[in-house]
């Protein structure tokens, strides 16, 4: 047994488990900062090298596909390795990667910040983000969807914390032969570093058959929450994963479209100047963080199935709302639904570990989840690529740019719709994939 | 003595995340300060 392994984090008797989900948060905030990772790029263009923004613009996307890809990959052996071990692994790999682009910017190598923030940094984030999950999940039996959503609320601020201050380093820094990104980045290694191994070292695992004081699990079953478990190698052989990968993807598709793009459609739709869709985009990420929690919260009352059904369906009615905001030019109607829309965006991100759990169990948890992430990889291109597929035909067929926006609300509702069905197919997994419980070592 | 340990915990946890919603609050301010211009002109269709 050593300091990183998975019996060194077992909690003593008299444990507070509410010191595990600032762990968790401590390591999501600081990996969150990928979503903020866009303040760099005009900097990057600006440093002498000759990169062109559609070239820098691949960094953030080699980091959010790796991001999947490792947590699909690594999400097995996160579960065998436990939660310290995987915290530190993301922390060498996500402040090691910015080190690594810190030489890439000093050298002029592009391929360098690949490498680094992209591929090391991109395993960083895949490990950082589905390692606390299935540990809260144990901690908060009472309160699954709570526990994660606070996790995932973490990841949400992360991009509002990464941001302004690497806005603040880069000015810092900045000097007649630097741009300052190179230090910053230097400087965010060290301070994340710090933020995720004190994560690390303060984050415990229930020991074996713990339970929250006075809380017993319920005797009659809900059909939708499984007392069984199924393995990561069998879970995504279910339909019910395949269900739930759609739920995700399509969930994440409709909100994605609208944040990645919120700041220029809240300019051509109200004709506001850009400082104010800035102002538009940064509103939008609180509700980001805030919806990550509350819904998530909700979701232990209400169950999983519904709580999705309410995303779906509220969602779609507010993407069907958005053109008519724009044509009666009510703005404040349209920062409501569009707020509301991206509260249940976050929450879509932060409710799907709790369903998990429901459905296949704590066994591998983690490691499911990892595999489901792949949904959001899809997403991220899926999302960003309709709105701006469809906004700029419709430009160039001649429509005005105000109303430019209002197929794709439409087709962003369609989505919901789609994932509407998916949720309405998910049903409690077949006996025949539960795990053999006499065979647990 | 446990329960200081939390709390302490907590507020080291809530300083930048507070620090960040700050930020994007100051950031949010001119939406609901300032005059929306005119939309954009319509483009005739082809």
């Amino acid at each position: 047994m050593n300091f990183f392994s998975r019996e060194a984090t077992v909690a003593k008797p008299g444990f507070n488990r509410w010191l595990v989900p600032p762990a968790a948060i401590a390591v999501h905030m600081c990996i969150g900062e990928v979503y903020g990772f866009s303040v760099f790029n005009v900097p990057l263009t600006e440093a002498g090298a000759g990169w062109t923004i559609p070239q820098v613009g691949w960094i953030y996307s080699i980091a959010l596909f790796m991001l999947g890809l490792s947590a699909a990959a690594f999400g097995k052996w996160v579960e065998r390795s436990g939660p310290r071990k995987t915290m530190v692994m993301s922390a060498v790999c996500f402040c090691g990667g910015l080190l690594i682009s810190a030489l890439g910017v000093k050298l002029k190598l592009l391929w360098l910040i690949y490498l680094g923030y992209g591929v090391t940094g991109g395993i960083g984030l895949g490990l950082g983000y589905i390692s606390p999950v299935s540990t809260l999940i144990k901690w908060f039996p009472d309160r699954p969807g709570m526990a994660t959503g606070m996790a995932i609320m973490g990841f949400g601020g992360g991009a509002l914390i990464g941001a302004p201050l690497g806005v603040k380093l880069m000015e810092y820094f900045k000097s007649a032969t630097s741009v300052g990104v190179a230090e910053a980045f230097i400087a965010m290694a060290g301070l994340y570093a710090v933020s995720m191994l004190f994560g690390a070292l303060i984050v415990r695992v229930p020991a074996e058959g713990w339970k929250p004081e006075g809380w017993e699990p319920k005797e009659h079953a809900k059909p939708m929450i499984t007392k069984a478990n199924v393995a990561v190698d069998v879970a995504w052989k279910t339909p019910q994963f395949w269900c739930l990968w759609v739920v995700l993807c399509m969930n994440v598709s409709a909100g994605i479209g609208i944040l990645g793009q919120a700041s220029k459609m809240c300019s051509d739709m109200f004709g506001v100047s850009a400082l104010v869709g800035g102002g538009f985009a940064g509103l939008l990420s609180i509700f980001n963080m805030g919806g990550r929690f509350v819904w998530s919260s909700v979701s232990d009352y209400t169950g999983r199935k519904t709580v999705y059904c309410i995303y779906f369906l509220l969602g779609a009615l507010l993407y069907c709302a958005v053109p008519w905001t724009q044509s009666t030019q009510n703005k404040a109607l349209f920062v409501a639904a569009t707020a509301v829309i991206i509260t249940m965006y976050g929450g879509g991100f932060a409710t799907i570990p709790a369903y998990l759990r429901d459905m296949f169990g704590t066994y591998q948890v983690g490691a499911i989840h990892g595999r489901l992430i792949t949904a959001w990889s899809v997403a991220a291109l899926l999302g960003p690529s309709l709105v701006n597929y469809i906004s700029t035909a419709q430009i160039d067929s001649g429509v005005p740019a105000a109303e430019a926006y209002n197929s794709t609300m439409y087709l962003m509702a369609g989505l919901l719709m789609v994932g509407l069905v998916a949720n309405l197919l998910v049903r409690p997994v077949d006996a025949k994939y539960h795990r053999n419980e006499s065979l647990k070592p | 003595m446990k329960r200081v340990v939390v709390i302490l915990v907590w507020v080291l946890i809530f300083v930048p995340l507070a620090w960040g919603v700050y930020h994007s609050v100051q950031k949010s301010l001119p939406l609901f300060q300032g005059q929306a211009e005119p939309p954009s002109p319509s483009r005739p269709r082809s």
